[in-house]
């Protein structure tokens, strides 16, 4: 039987244009690290299936343990009160290299 | 050349096809990123070829172009903004962003006045190709102290209203949006500008033997690419003009009036102030009438994301964009050629 061990995944919806402003908050707040994925879909901001490149969202994802995470939860929630477009949601996972995450971003 | 010659362009025609594509719902999909591939060609071939143009230029005329350049691009956003405030269907923080789009430039626009005008065997100067990359930055900035100077404004009216303080969020330095510095280099760092001015000065400065090499990739399959290109716009156009009712119609007519707007004033600028040809006024008053869908965009999300991004892509990509592509450019030809004659 494997042991797994619980962690929190934070997972983010954005436009691209805001991906450097976002790899800068993980890095302050301490993530070890993400993943981004172009995405494609509709919301409240409409349709976002903008394929060609320009004006492309993404969905961005990075684990952390819960009793790190509010401070980069906090960053979001600022940006999201500056009008930024972001939907952020959280769920929980198990992973099996719990180490992994423990090293902060440079 | 008549208007409907220009539509008679086979890249104006593959336009008018992904428009079409993409109202008739076709299954037809370009593979992702093969605009971006298509640009970045497109602006590293006319880069070049204007680069090797101007190495024989004239110092003093490409000086006064650049200033030229630096003044349209700092003067229209501003006719813009108090135009769309004039409208009073944005608030002040839409009518930053998107008059920063009509400042700036768009290089298809551009590329399509070049096809036009080399089928019309109309010769044009180098010089407004040296505008193009300078015109892309100014407008950015402007349309960021518009919008700063609007942020303040309304923070300091919702301040008014909930004294309680709920309308001040605590400022920390990570979220400034970018600090204004940071910003500037942004603008002036923009891909399209780098690929554009580092183009030009390879075309200046390379042996005239090597850049011969060149010419098949730069000069003889440019116009096929550009169909490529403006297929693909078309489809992305058609989409983005599927957004028009939350426009609405005194929006979509500030996307057809301000470039004739912007357009005069170039065509004012090409034709009288920097003394050009036909061809080259021409491309001046594109220049002034076309409005950017690929540096601009991405700058106003990140530094102005209070407006409405559904606004300015639809006001520039989905209205002026077609709309110059198809009346404009040959409206401005026309309007410069009976100034000439």
């Amino acid at each position: 039987m494997v042991t797994l061990y619980p962690e929190k995944l934070i997972n983010i919806i954005t436009n691209d244009a805001l991906e450097d402003k976002l790899v800068d908050s993980f890095k302050k707040y301490g993530a070890s690290g993400y993943t981004i994925l172009r995405a494609r879909g509709a919301g409240s901001s409409g349709r976002q299936a903008d394929m060609t490149g320009f004006d492309a969202n993404i969905l961005v994802k990075v684990i952390m343990p819960e009793e790190r995470m509010q401070d980069l939860l906090d960053s979001l929630e600022r940006k999201i009160h500056k009008g930024y477009h972001l939907t952020v949601f959280i769920t929980d996972i198990e992973v099996m290299t719990p180490g992994k995450f423990d090293k902060t971003l440079n | 050349m008549s208007s409907l010659n220009n539509l008679l362009l086979p890249a104006v025609l593959f336009f008018a096809l992904g428009c079409i594509a993409r109202l008739i719902k076709s299954d037809l999909r370009f593979p992702p990123d093969l605009a971006k591939v298509l640009s970045i060609y497109l602006l590293m071939a006319i880069g070049l070829h204007g680069g090797h143009e101007l190495a024989k230029a004239d110092f003093v005329i490409a000086l006064n172009s650049i200033m030229w350049a630096l003044v349209l691009g700092f003067t229209l956003p501003i006719i813009g903004y108090l135009a769309l405030l004039m409208t009073r269907k944005v608030n002040p923080m839409d009518a930053a962003a998107i008059s920063a789009h009509y400042g700036s430039v768009s290089a298809g626009t551009f590329l399509t006045a070049i096809a036009y005008l080399d089928s019309a065997g109309v010769d044009y100067e180098s010089y407004p190709l040296i505008m193009l990359a300078v015109m892309e930055s100014p407008a950015i900035i402007v349309g960021l102290i518009l919008a700063a100077k609007a942020r303040q404004s309304m923070q300091a009216d919702k301040n008014g209203l909930s004294p309680d303080g709920t309308g001040t969020v605590a400022a920390n330095t990570d979220d400034n949006n970018g600090g204004f510095g940071g910003l500037m280099r942004d603008a002036f760092t923009n891909g399209s500008v780098v690929i554009l001015i580092g183009s030009m000065i390879i075309g200046a400065i390379s042996m005239p033997s090597g850049m011969e090499k060149l010419f098949p990739f730069i000069d003889d399959i440019f116009m096929g690419v550009l169909c490529l290109f403006l297929f693909e716009m078309g489809m992305v156009a058609a989409r983005r003009l599927g957004d028009f009712r939350q426009v609405g119609w005194l929006l979509a007519a500030f996307g057809i009036v301000m470039p004739l707007v912007g357009g005069m004033v170039g065509v004012l600028v090409g034709h009288y102030i920097l003394d050009f040809s036909v061809g080259g006024a021409t491309l001046v008053a594109v220049l002034g009438a076309s409005a950017s869908y690929i540096a601009v965009p991405p700058a106003m999300r990140l530094a102005v994301p209070e407006a409405n991004p559904s606004f300015y892509l639809t006001l520039s990509l989905g209205i002026t964009f077609p709309f110059n592509v198809m009346v404009g450019i040959p409206l401005y030809h026309g309007v410069v050629q009976s100034l000439a004659t």
